[in-house]
């Protein structure tokens, strides 16, 4: 496919979702919808530093926490609109991330020790934000809800999925800019470099520790904007969700499943998991079956055979399957 | 030839006959139409997750009560219309519990009653408020779930705040009344949900005014090991501690006390996870003995309970308080729609603000609503004693005397 034919492909698609709230009319479709992008952004946030940067993190909730955290307390105790409350959201994410990551690279830790690390950090923010008085400790913040629809916008709070479909897919569309950004520029291939082998990489005189420094900062940032998405949403947040392992594991299976490396990769990742779940859960209900997390198990068992079979993702899938028929057309 | 015409006279007598045989057959939808329709209860529970069993225990409780409302006729101002439980699984996660409420009004539900833990709880509520959907709160406990002004959402039972000042206040009683033993507690608390937190800070503030030594420490849900902690213990040495864990956690804490010999003046807890629990009290009959705990708990006067504790109890179910909260709420549900006499969404939650419901199981007295809390729910307190948990306080609910300081 020719650069042309993939930009009208990538406007129709995104035209496409434009349109969606048309089609989808019934709540929990777009329900449905909405928590797809949302795990899409968040396994973008973690494709950015584990795919592309093989940086493999076990711990992605640290950044998700710290964004809906910092989004949350801004609002509840400062009295800050949430549109104000955006930025420093994000930074805070990115702070986190700079700090771990210089922890981390500056004493070259790689591999197993550093989605340790990550996860130890993941879990001593979890014991901190139980702690301390600004995050009300293990009670949690509760945003106030916004029953004005005048104020909707104002307020970040939407009386229909429909304006929180449009956030989370603006988010999206942030995420796959990114990817793509990081794929084609100077600095993507550095950190594909880095990932590669980072000794041959700092032998061509590539700044390792520079380059994944950049990698967790823009992985942080898009990870904690899915954390103010989150709050905006469900206006809820504590330790347990923040920065317990839920969110760290949501944010890793959707590329693995996806695609690691790829710009698509997380977001299919979602669209798969999310739609495997809901046909479990619709099977086992047209079967008649009452029996809690069967669907679960079903679930499971056909992850597992997906990683089995499928080790590159659903990507490296398609990708094989077009790889004959363009080596057909060349021939 | 002459011709025999035929005349049809009606009569007054065939008349009267055809009436009543054409009465007869317009009527006979109507005799369909008493069978009427059902009426859809979204029950929203954490059926699966790290909340699994709280939220299985929830849903036997409804689902009990929905089959004894349908066994007794139904909503009988409704026509006899039998209730239709529609199963939602929140997966111990307020976006998934959000999503089931989603599905719930598209399937029709004219009411929801869960989500057992304060977290889906608000998230449930909050959705069902966009669809005006009533939404009766079986367990969820932070005050929140009540204080945002939502006039869709009910909760039967205590929240944390009565349910804390309460403990604090029957502790202080009683250890007045037992002259004062205790200066030091120690509170050892989940910190992994809301729950455990936001109960021990109340707690703390609340003790600590009343001039007790308070020290914390907490732990993560679930947790495996409690040796460390209880080496705390040892080392602080407090008259009393007070678990504020779900129930895996408080039964491993107080049997590791007891193997490792710590015993206080009591172990006392305000909506400990197992500190009243059958099930702990059938497996470890002396790790349990002489705990106190105020929690939520049936009216042990009432028959109604104690038929549906055997219920539970042949069903190989522990008569745990989610089972009694649940079924509370969901009989609380049907009695608003047999006073609205409708199922639609509106009239229930009119029903519900209106309702002075006193033929319920709990010892609350008459429903008294305001701001969506119902204002006579209260805690009791409860002691393990020999084979039974007994009723300590109040008064007027009490089945035996407190056993404090417990004996050596």
């Amino acid at each position: 496919m020719r650069a042309g034919q993939r930009t009208a492909v990538a406007l129709g698609a995104l035209a496409a979702m434009l349109a969606m709230p048309l089609v989808v009319t019934s709540g929990f479709w777009m329900d449905f919808l909405i928590l797809t992008l949302f795990v899409g952004v968040l396994g973008q946030g973690w494709n950015i530093l584990g795919g592309y940067g093989g940086q493999l993190s076990f711990g992605h909730a640290v950044f998700f926490g710290t964004g809906a955290y910092v989004q949350a307390i801004l609002q509840t105790q400062y009295g800050w609109n949430p549109w104000l409350a955006i930025t420093p959201a994000v930074l805070a994410g990115v702070l986190v991330g700079a700090f771990i990551g210089y922890l981390s690279f500056r004493y070259g830790l790689r591999g197993s020790y550093f989605a340790l690390i990550t996860l130890a950090f993941a879990e001593a923010f979890r014991v901190l934000a139980t702690s301390i008085e600004i995050t009300e400790g293990g009670q949690g913040i509760y945003l106030r809800l916004n029953r004005d629809p005048d104020q909707a916008i104002t307020m970040l709070q939407f009386a229909s999925g429909v304006g929180y479909y449009y956030m989370i897919l603006a988010l999206t569309v942030v995420a796959l800019l990114v990817a793509w950004w990081i794929e084609h520029s100077r600095f993507g291939a550095q950190l594909m470099a880095v990932r590669e082998n980072e000794d041959a990489a700092e032998a061509l005189g590539i700044d390792a520790f520079a380059v994944k420094m950049r990698a967790i900062c823009i992985s942080a940032a898009l990870t904690a904007s899915a954390g103010v998405f989150y709050v905006q949403k469900f206006l809820l947040m504590d330790p347990f969700i923040a920065f317990g392992p839920g969110k760290s594991v949501e944010a890793l299976v959707a590329p693995i499943i996806g695609g690691m490396g790829t710009i698509f990769g997380p977001l299919l990742g979602s669209i798969v998991l999310h739609g495997v779940g809901e046909l479990t859960k619709a099977l086992t209900a047209a079967a008649g079956i009452d029996h809690p997390g069967l669907d679960l198990v079903i679930y499971g068992i056909l992850l597992v055979l997906m990683l089995a079979f499928l080790p590159s993702g659903l990507m490296g899938l398609l990708r094989r399957r077009a790889r004959p028929a363009r080596s057909a057309e060349h021939a | 030839m002459t011709e025999k015409r035929k005349t049809y006279q009606i009569t007054r007598r065939g008349f009267v006959a055809g009436s009543a045989a054409a009465a007869g057959i317009v009527g006979f939808p109507g005799v369909l139409r008493a069978q009427a329709a059902p009426v859809k209860i979204g029950l929203v529970h954490p059926v699966t997750g790290f909340l699994q069993f709280n939220g299985t225990q929830c849903r036997f409780g409804a689902v009990e009560a929905i089959k004894e409302i349908n066994a007794s006729g139904g909503i009988k101002s409704l026509g006899g219309a039998q209730l239709e439980a529609v199963l939602g699984d929140a997966q111990s996660k307020p976006e998934i519990g959000a999503s089931e409420v989603e599905k719930f009004n598209e399937a029709g539900v004219s009411c929801i009653v869960g989500a057992y833990a304060s977290g889906i709880s608000m998230s449930t509520t909050q959705v069902a408020a966009k669809y005006g959907i009533p939404h009766v709160v079986d367990v969820g406990v932070t005050d929140k779930i009540v204080e945002r002004g939502l006039d869709n959402v009910f909760r039967f039972g205590p929240g944390y705040g009565v349910i804390t000042k309460v403990g604090v206040e029957r502790f202080i009683a009683m250890n007045d009344a037992a002259g004062k033993p205790v200066k030091s507690i120690m509170i050892v608390h989940e910190d992994s949900t809301p729950f455990g937190g936001g109960t021990a800070a109340l707690l703390e503030e609340g003790l600590t005014a009343a001039g007790f030594s308070v020290t914390k420490v907490g732990h993560p849900t679930p947790h495996r090991d409690f040796s460390n902690i209880v080496l705390q213990i040892k080392s602080a040495n407090p008259d009393v501690v007070i678990p504020s864990s779900y129930p895996n956690e408080y039964e491993l804490l107080v049997r590791t006390m007891q193997q490792q010999r710590v015993q206080p003046k009591g172990i006392y807890s305000v909506l400990g996870g197992s500190g009243s629990s059958y099930k702990f009290l059938a497996e470890y009959p002396e790790a349990c003995q002489y705990i106190m705990d105020c929690n939520h708990w049936y009216n042990p006067k009432s028959a109604g309970a104690m038929a549906l504790r055997k219920i539970s109890e042949a069903a190989g179910v522990h008569f745990t308080y989610e089972v009694f909260l649940a079924y509370s709420a969901v009989k609380l549900v049907a009695d608003a729609m047999e006073q609205a006499a409708s199922a639609d969404r509106k009239k229930i939650i009119d029903a519900l603000a209106a309702s002075n419901w006193s033929d319920h199981i709990m010892p609350y007295g008459p429903t008294k609503f305001v701001n969506g809390q119902n204002q006579g729910a209260q805690p009791l307190n409860l002691q393990y004693q020999g084979q039974e948990i007994e009723v300590i306080a109040p008064a007027d609910y009490a089945t035996s005397k407190a056993v404090f300081p417990r004996p050596a």
